[in-house]
């Protein structure tokens, strides 16, 4: 007994339409081959944005409202990024480790569709950890957050931005325990020296430059303002600097994902 | 169908500045329907080639063509006409088995009434339906070969590339996969069969190229492969455990050993003294049983290759 004949290909499959379904298959592709790990993900990833939301209250007694509002939003901004410039890195770093890598990226899916479902992934997973941070510190600091429409495309922007520079390392840096180790460095460097959950201009003046171009503070700053009213100033800036992160990101991963060795 | 032909044209890639070199200059043509072997030594540069071919990597000169399709310049079109099974396990430990090959077929693209109707038939034929809902995490690596196999052939590219398809395989299943290796070359799919085990190949391919130190060594089919042995015969004699290697007479033109087992090819004339000495080896207790047969593709690759034991040999005095 034979199998049935199947044709294969007689012309390249291309337009949109072969994009959508290649965006649903490879999201469903990622969201099965991590459906024993993504659950625990997702709840650990809003313990650790819950822990985080009461852990920094701790360091206070007495909050006024602007630092109540930063340390809740601060918080929900960190579950934001973390996702995407940390834990994802780390999950394509053990994929070359275990060989898989090769066989992934053999698979005949536009590069930008794979791209894609790996952005939505991420979004499945910090999400849920973000909303779990605000309501977490919500009730814990006694805030009330004044949301604005302008938080999806904040929360888009910086989800893309953040994937695509996590994402872009990871494919760029062919030594995987140097991703592991680079991924952890910027873990430190987003909870412990970045201006997110305290103002700017509680840093010293050389970092508060530093971050006045990287994307991290901005990405704060957007999100907090589709959240809270009054609590931050040059909006239009920061848009403007995480928007031109986002488009460097997505050059410079495009650019990595097109080069072969 | 000649225009689906694969052909590589002195593919060149190198590392460290031009200091070594995993391809040199390898041209290829594999054709429709041909189940094609590539055969070499490890480290001889038989994945290198293959990952160029699906634009994972990029050779320093030489072209790829499949049909029309300049695999190189468009590496998506590439890996839409190629399908692959890496030699690494494939990453399937949360899928069910029918899960991993449907949705592997949607993402090659094909209508899923053609995929579901092609994997029951794939999984029927291989005899892994009793695995059908198990996850990937729970299957021998075996089944999960043959899922593999199913995954990259249930929609199949212009040409399959199978990385050593049967490693873990059991020698039941090991045949009614090659059964299914040769039905590919039926529906027109050329197979480009990456493996070192020769003996395997040498029943499975049409054709094969032999690449050692990167370099093509040999092309053709198994038995013009083997004519320069033509007039030889192999005696293979089961060394005692312990045993030295005896003193070799001066009818064994070329020998290897590998564990116990000691290779020598003699000419077609000295069958009887062959036979004669390997009885007496047997009576001396040095050996405990001997076979003589026809040269064989491996023979003629470890000619090719140079590919001996790493053993050291010790000859008694």
């Amino acid at each position: 007994m034979t199998a049935s004949p199947v044709t294969p290909p007689l012309v390249i499959r291309t337009g949109t339409g072969n994009w959508w379904r290649s965006l649903s298959a490879m999201l469903r592709w990622h969201l099965t081959s991590m459906r024993l790990f993504l659950p625990v993900l997702i709840v650990v990833q809003m313990l650790v944005a819950a822990g985080f939301s009461v852990g920094i209250s701790l360091f206070f007694t007495e909050v006024s409202t602007t630092v109540a509002l930063y340390l809740a939003t601060g918080a929900a901004i960190i579950a934001l990024v973390l996702v995407g410039l940390v834990v994802a890195p780390q999950l394509i770093a053990s994929e070359k480790d275990a060989g898989t890598y090769d066989f992934s990226w053999s698979l005949p899916v536009p590069r930008s569709a794979a791209v894609a479902a790996w952005v939505l992934l991420c979004a499945v997973v910090s999400i849920p950890s973000m909303l779990m941070a605000l309501l977490v510190a919500g009730l814990r600091l006694e805030v009330e957050y004044q949301v604005s429409w302008s938080i999806v495309p904040a929360v888009v922007l910086v989800l893309v931005s953040g994937t695509m520079i996590g994402y872009g390392l990871a494919h760029s840096i062919e030594r995987t325990s140097l991703t592991q180790l680079l991924s952890q460095i910027l873990a430190f460097g987003l909870l412990g020296f970045t201006p997110i959950t305290y103002p700017i201009e509680n840093l010293p003046d050389w970092l508060g430059s530093v971050h006045r171009v990287l994307p991290f503070y901005h990405m704060g700053v957007i999100v907090r303002g589709g959240l809270t009213e009054g609590i931050v100033a040059d909006l239009g800036v920061s848009y403007l600097i995480v928007l031109a992160w986002t488009i460097i990101a997505v050059g410079l991963t495009a650019l990595v994902l097109g080069r072969r060795k | 169908m000649s225009d689906w032909v694969f052909k590589a044209e002195g593919v060149t890639k190198s590392y460290d500045k031009g200091k070594s070199f995993a391809n040199r200059d390898i041209t290829i043509e594999v054709r429709p329907g041909e189940v094609y072997g590539l055969l070499g030594p490890n480290g001889a540069g038989k994945s290198t080639f293959v990952k160029q071919m699906i634009g994972l990597l990029k050779p320093n000169s030489g072209t790829m063509h499949l049909g029309e399709h300049d695999l190189i310049a468009d590496p998506d079109a590439a890996r839409q006409l190629c399908s692959y099974l890496p030699q690494a396990p494939m990453p399937i430990e949360s899928f069910k088995l029918h899960e991993a090959v449907r949705l592997a077929g949607e993402i090659r693209g094909g209508e899923r009434s053609a995929i579901m109707a092609r994997a029951d038939e794939l999984i029927d034929v291989l005899e892994i339906g009793e695995w059908r809902d198990t996850l990937g995490a729970k299957l021998s690596g075996g089944v999960r070969r043959l899922v593999g196999f199913v995954m990259v052939t249930v929609v199949p590219g212009r040409v399959v590339i199978l990385d050593e398809p049967t490693n873990d395989v059991d020698p039941l299943r090991r045949r009614l996969l090659w059964e299914q290796i040769r039905h590919l070359g039926e529906m027109g799919a050329a197979v480009f069969l990456v493996t070192h085990n020769v003996m395997e190949a040498e029943k499975a391919v049409d054709r094969l190229a032999i690449i050692s130190d990167g370099t093509l060594v040999a092309e053709g089919t198994p038995s013009s492969l083997k004519i320069a042995d033509r007039g030889c015969l192999r005696l293979q004699v089961m060394l005692s455990p312990g045993s030295l290697t005896p003193e070799l007479p001066p009818l064994v033109r070329e020998h290897s050993r590998v564990g116990n087992n000691l290779l020598s090819i003699i000419d077609e004339e000295n069958a009887a003294d062959g036979i004669a000495w390997a009885q007496r080896l047997i009576g001396d207790g040095i050996a405990e049983e001997y076979a003589l047969g026809a040269i064989t593709l491996e023979d003629a690759y470890i000619r090719l290759t140079g590919h001996r034991s790493a053993e050291p040999v010790e000859v008694a005095s």
